[in-house]
Parts: structure tokens; C-alpha cells; sequence
């Protein structure tokens, strides 16, 4: 038994030894060698979202607050983003490739055209929606009067509460309609009052109750948030307005909505009348949304995503659009752009993680440790996200 | 009469005294008497159980062993014919196979049990009756009775395009009282669809009617008739259902028109909403009375492909290129 343990002793004092030095040299240097990217590799300053190329791919610009506060205040960032977001007192977003790809084909679309339909789709956590929130961007740099919806899923899944809308059978989401409206208000108001858009039609709500022809449309919506049991209608009307001002060259619209495959989902978490689900096609809102994403308008762009965390259970196999949209949904879309996002590269993961670093939101640095974020990531953002809140 | 009545004077005068004893005791002394006699050579009787048997038994039979005759293949010559001693199947007999045989499983290191007893050996098929010159002989004695090869009929390709039609059935052959087997009536009948001549609506008609007889792998139809008692009953039904199948599918049935677009086997870009939205996207602007513009063929075939192979990233990337076209936007 000695001499075991007399021959085991050396080999662990090697082993302490070792280990010893190892510590020590972490010590010495936090940040191995590995590639250090100075800022201007990983952030830009252009924050002209019209001008981002192929030079800005894989850097982050910054949003400014009172921008950030404007476009996102009624939603349009992941929450999980947003904390993030609040914690680094930034808002940077990456300039993707699917996004400048986006951005892109806008910037080259023909507008006397009919719209064209764009449909960004990928895996969960790669990115669709901060992507759009980039298009949003580059929307409101350019004047375009934006229709953004920043989560369907919410009216068909959790309505703050429902109620028989006029039409028979048919349900409205007053509060949901209201709180878009206010979303479209804080989004629209500095560009609408500039460009004093009126309404072509009178719009009787009740007996006291109308809009008359010529009001803006900003009364129009007014009316809807103040007046929210007809926030539904006020909708149709405004979308309705919007596409015919488009149409006749007054303004440019673009439509960006997230998780838009939920307007063709086969069933809603709101009861009807007999409590019984009911299609998402009964709702008053899908209607408007529809209209506003068909090919008979011109002046206008959609900018759609596809997502199965959209989907209720049973209806998640794929992220494909084709699954996702169903029949109905691929021939109301069709033709339309599939834009596929995929999970950082190399060049963007190496930004990002560098980012993180300067945000100091990674702060052990061992040996090696973006190479095991990588592999333990699989470079999706989402989860690079969730595995760097500890580190 | 003085006599008698002496006579019955001293009866009654014993009586008198004995008579009542008398009565009684005769009985009792009659087996005495009986007894008396049989005692007399003063020894017991032996009752002997066994005395009939021992004379009647005869003496059991020795069943003698044969001794067993040295096995039959010492016996062989060198030259024998072969076929002669196995003519047909059979089950392995040691004794007459001429060969050093062993089989079976054994201690590490042991022979393997030799072919005497060798259960082993007589379990497995054994093809001893079908050796080459078996074949040879029989194949010769076969020949009288094969007519030339027709000609014409040199490949495989000449007789499919000539007999397009391919019957099976089986005959067999067994001892048994009869002859019948109730398989030997059922028909196998084999064409390639591509051999029969169709439209697009008889086709599809076609492989309505026939179902799974249809192997869309292979391309092959199967018809398997059994339902007549003979051969040539059920060969005479599964040519009807064949040429009645073709026929009818060329029917077109008052009731057809009301299929809709759910029914439809395959998408067809033709007849659905896509093509509709398309053709107006692209003539967004001109004139009504101008001439319209065709969608490009590409487009409707990738439409096509993306729903009737199913979406994959190469389909929805094609799909993509042609969408990109057809609006003709562009990612400088």
C-alpha cells in the first residue's frame, strides 16, 4: 500500500503544478490570443439605413433613443431583446445579410408596380423580426407610412378582450385594434401630419357618431383610440384609405407584419358565441391586413415573416412558408419573395461576440470560449443571447 | 299290522324322550358326516392358483437382431452410375453416400460426428439428385419434346414489345390421391402501363379504377384473378377486367365535371389562383384591350414543383429566382 501511494504522489503534484500555471497564465491574460477586432469591425456609424451595403455587413449601427422610442414603442422587439437592449443602453442592431438583401430589392423596386410581397422566414431565434425592425428603419428614413404589426399572434392567441362585432359571426378585438392604433399613431404622426392625407369617403359610425370626407387621417385615428368600440372598423378604413392614397401616388406604405402566418392558422384561441373556437377569418381585423398584403395596390411594400412559434402544437414541424402559410395563405401571397435568414456567420458571430465583450456583458474569457460559444450556440443569435447572460 | 304298530310304538316311545333333540341335532350332524369322509387320508388340500397357467404358457419369443449389413456404399464401384442410386429427392442415407461426410457441432478440438446417426446431415436439403450429369441425362431425355425457339424472339426487348401481356400461373406437381391443387387455378396477369395507349383523363381514370394493382414504382399493373374454380376461367376474367378497365376509363361520366380543385391528384399551376394573380401582377398597367402577357413557363414549373415535391430550400430557391424575375426586382 506505501509504495502505491509513493508512486501515486508525483503524478499528482505534476497535475497541481500544471493546473497551477495554467490559472496563472489566465490571469496574466484574460483575453487569450485570439483575433481582437477594434470597434470599427464590429460597429458603424452610419446610421443612415439607405446607405448600409456590403461594406457595413456584420457591424452594428445604433438606433437612437427617441427612433427606438417611436418605431418600437408598441412593440417590434423581441422582449428578451429589449431587456438586452435596456441593459447595454443602446439599441444596436447587426446589419444582416438577409436584411441589406432586403433592403435591397426595396431600394430597386419599381413602385408604379404592383406591391411586392416579401417573406422572411427561418429557424426560431435567427433573427426574422430584428431584420424587419431594420426594414422598419430604413422605412421611416424614407418616408414610407409604416403599417407595422408587431406580433399577430397576440389577437389570435391572447385578446385582452373580445366582443360581437356588427357584422354576424363575426368577432371584434377592440382593445388589440385600439392599442394598434396607438402603435400606428406613435409610428405615423410626424410623417401624416406633413403629408395631410384625407379621407375620400364618409365613415358613419353611428346615429352622432361619423367621419366626414376630407378629415385627415389622423383624426381618423384618432377617433378609433377614443371611440374603441369601433377601433376594428376605424382599421378597415384607415388601411382601406391608406392603399388608395398609395395607389394614386400620395404617399409610399410599407406593411411589415411579424408572424403573419397566424392570419391563416386553422384555428384562434378566441370563442365565439357557443364557445367554440372560431377561424381567424372571423375575426374583424384579419380582413383589413389581408387586403393591405395583396398585389392590387401599387406605392406600397410588405414585408411579411413566417414563424412557427406562431403556430399552435401540431402545426410546427417546419419553418418553411409553404407549411406555414397553408394553402390558402401560399395562394393569397403568391408570387411572393421568400427571404431566407439564417444563423450568424463566422464574420458576424466573431461581431457579435466582440460586441458583447465591449458591452462587457461577457466577461470570462478563458481559454477558447467563443469557439465553445460557437459549437454550444450553433451560431444562432437567440440562444448565443441566452448563453452569454451568464458569462 | 302288529308289526307296524310295534314299529311305531318304539318310535313314538323315543320320540318321547328325543324327539325334540332330534329335530335340531340332525342338522347338525349332517355336515359332520360330510367332513369325516374327506379327512380320511389325514392331508390339506393344496389349492394350486397357478397349476392351470404353467401348463398353457408357452415360451416367450426371442426377438433376434439381424445382425446390420456392412452400409451399402462398401458395395459401390468406382464407376457406378450415380443417378441410378439417387434418382430424386431424398433425405440424406449415410449408408449410401459414398463420400467421408461429418457434421455437427462438438467440443472444441473433437470431430465432428460422422455421417452414421447424424441428425444434422438429414435435417438439410441436400441436392445429391441434381448433379451435373443428373441434369445432363435429363435434359437429354427432355429435348425430344422441345420445338425450335420462334424467330423473331431473340431478346428480351423483341418479346415484351410482341407479348406485351405476361401470364403466370403454377402447376403442381405432388403425390397425393389427387392431382388438384386449388392453386393451380390462380392467374397472374403483368403489363406495363406504358404499353397501354392513353389520354390524360383515361389515365387517370385508369389508375382510379385499378388502385393498388398499380405499382407506380415499377410502372407495372398486376391482376391476380382466383375467384373461378378453373385456370382458364380465371384467365378469361382478369383479360375481361383488363380490356374493360381500358375501355371504361375512356368514358367520361356526366358526374366527372363536378371534380374540384381538392379532388385534383397533383397541383397544376394552369388552373389555380396563382396563375390568375400572376398574369394580373404582370399586366399591372397595360391596357385591357391590349394583347396579354404569358407568365414564363419556368415560373409555372417551379410553382408546380414547390407544392407537388414539397418545399425544400433548393425548390424555394428556384422558386425565388423566378418570383425575382417575374417582378423583375433585383439584389444588385
Amino acid at each position: 500500500m506505501l509504495a502505491r501511494h509513493s508512486l501515486k504522489l508525483p503524478r499528482l503534484t505534476n497535475m497541481c503544478a500544471s493546473f497551477c500555471t495554467a490559472t496563472a497564465e489566465a490571469a496574466a491574460e484574460p483575453l487569450y490570443n485570439r483575433p481582437k477586432l477594434a470597434p470599427t469591425d464590429y460597429r458603424t456609424g452610419e446610421t443612415n439605413t439607405d446607405l448600409h451595403s456590403k461594406v457595413h455587413e456584420a457591424k452594428f449601427y445604433t438606433i437612437a433613443p427617441e427612433i427606438k422610442k417611436q418605431l418600437f414603442s408598441g412593440g417590434g422587439l423581441p422582449r428578451q431583446y429589449e431587456q438586452q437592449v435596456k441593459t447595454f443602453t443602446e439599441t444596436c442592431l447587426m446589419v444582416r445579410p438577409a436584411g441589406l438583401e432586403l433592403i435591397n430589392y426595396i431600394r430597386n423596386t419599381d413602385f408604379k408596380r404592383p406591391a411586392i410581397r416579401y417573406v422572411l422566414y427561418g429557424d426560431n431565434g435567427v433573427g426574422k423580426t430584428l431584420i424587419m425592425a431594420h426594414a422598419l428603419h430604413y422605412g421611416l428614413q424614407n418616408n414610407f407610412v409604416l403599417v407595422h404589426v408587431p406580433w399577430v399572434p397576440n389577437w389570435m392567441k391572447r385578446p385582452k378582450e373580445t366582443a360581437n362585432a356588427a357584422q354576424e359571426g363575426f368577432i371584434d378585438l377592440p382593445f388589440d385594434a385600439a392599442a394598434w392604433l396607438v402603435h400606428f399613431k406613435t409610428q405615423n404622426t410626424n410623417l401624416l401630419t406633413k403629408l395631410q392625407l384625407k379621407t375620400s369617403k364618409d365613415y358613419v359610425w353611428s346615429k352622432r357618431e361619423a367621419t366626414p370626407a376630407g378629415s385627415t387621417l389622423l383624426e381618423l385615428v384618432e377617433h378609433g383610440i377614443a371611440r374603441i368600440k369601433f377601433a376594428s372598423e376605424t382599421i378597415a378604413a384607415l388601411l382601406s384609405e391608406l392603399k388608395q392614397h398609395a395607389s394614386e401616388d400620395k404617399c409610399k406604405v410599407m406593411v411589415a407584419i411579424d408572424g403573419f402566418n397566424a392570419f391563416f392558422h386553422p384555428e384562434t384561441r378566441v370563442f365565439g358565441d357557443h364557445k367554440q373556437r372560431i377561424t381567424p377569418d372571423r375575426i374583424t381585423l384579419t380582413q383589413p391586413f389581408l387586403d393591405i398584403t395583396n398585389y392590387n395596390w401599387t406605392n406600397g411594400v410588405c414585408i411579411l415573416t413566417v414563424d412557427k412559434i406562431g403556430m399552435t402544437e401540431g402545426f410546427m414541424e417546419s419553418y418553411m412558408p409553404r407549411y406555414l402559410l397553408g394553402k390558402e395563405g401560399f395562394e393569397h401571397l403568391d408570387p411572393f419573395v421568400p427571404v431566407r435568414v439564417d444563423n450568424y456567420s463566422d464574420k458576424e458571430f466573431a461581431s457579435c461576440v466582440q460586441y458583447y465583450l465591449d458591452r462587457n456583458w461577457i466577461q470570462k474569457t478563458p481559454e477558447g470560449f467563443d469557439e465553445q460559444l460557437k459549437y454550444l450556440s450553433n451560431k444562432n443569435p437567440y440562444t448565443l443571447m441566452q448563453l452569454t447572460r451568464s458569462l | 299290522m302288529a308289526s307296524l304298530t310295534r314299529l311305531l310304538e318304539r318310535n313314538l316311545r323315543n320320540s318321547s324322550t328325543a324327539a325334540g333333540r332330534r329335530l335340531y341335532s340332525q342338522t347338525q350332524e349332517e355336515p359332520a358326516a360330510g367332513t369325516k369322509h374327506e379327512f380320511d387320508d389325514e392331508e390339506f388340500r393344496v389349492l394350486n392358483l397357478r397349476a392351470a397357467k404353467q401348463t398353457d404358457q408357452q415360451k416367450r419369443r426371442v426377438f433376434k437382431k439381424e445382425a446390420a449389413l456392412p452400409p451399402r456404399h462398401l458395395k459401390m464401384a468406382t464407376d457406378q452410375d450415380w443417378t441410378a442410386v439417387w434418382p430424386g429427392p431424398r433425405t440424406f442415407q449415410p449408408s449410401s453416400v459414398p463420400l467421408p461426410l461429418r457434421q455437427g457441432y462438438t467440443e472444441k478440438g473433437a470431430a465432428p460426428p460422422s455421417k452414421f446417426v447424424n441428425a444434422e446431415l438429414m435435417k438439410i436439403p441436400n441436392f445429391l439428385h441434381l448433379t451435373p450429369p443428373a441434369i445432363r441425362q435429363q435434359c437429354e431425355a427432355l429435348k425430344k419434346f422441345c420445338t425450335p425457339w420462334p424467330k423473331g424472339l431473340e431478346s428480351v426487348e423483341k418479346w415484351e414489345k410482341h407479348f406485351p401481356i405476361e401470364v403466370k400461373s403454377t402447376d403442381y406437381c405432388h403425390a397425393l390421391p389427387t392431382i388438384r391443387n386449388p392453386d393451380a387455378r390462380r392467374v397472374t396477369l403483368n403489363i406495363k402501363l406504358s404499353d397501354l395507349k392513353f389520354d390524360a383523363h383515361a389515365k387517370d381514370k385508369f389508375l382510379r379504377l385499378v388502385g393498388d394493382r398499380y405499382n407506380p414504382n415499377t410502372g407495372i399493373l398486376t391482376i391476380v384473378a382466383d375467384r373461378c374454380p378453373l385456370r382458364k376461367q380465371n384467365y378469361d376474367y382478369a383479360m375481361y377486367l383488363l380490356t374493360a378497365c381500358y375501355h371504361e376509363s375512356f368514358v367520361t361520366e356526366p358526374w366527372e365535371q363536378n371534380k374540384s380543385e381538392a379532388d385534383m391528384e397533383y397541383y397544376s399551376f394552369e388552373r389555380n389562383k396563382s396563375k390568375q394573380t400572376a398574369e394580373a401582377i404582370i399586366n399591372w398597367g397595360i391596357p385591357t384591350d391590349a394583347a396579354k402577357l404569358e407568365v414564363s413557363q419556368d415560373f409555372a414549373q417551379t410553382v408546380e414543383l414547390l407544392i407537388n415535391e414539397g418545399e425544400n430550400e433548393y425548390n424555394l430557391g428556384r422558386y425565388k429566382e423566378e418570383v425575382l424575375k417575374l417582378l423583375s426586382v433585383r439584389n444588385e
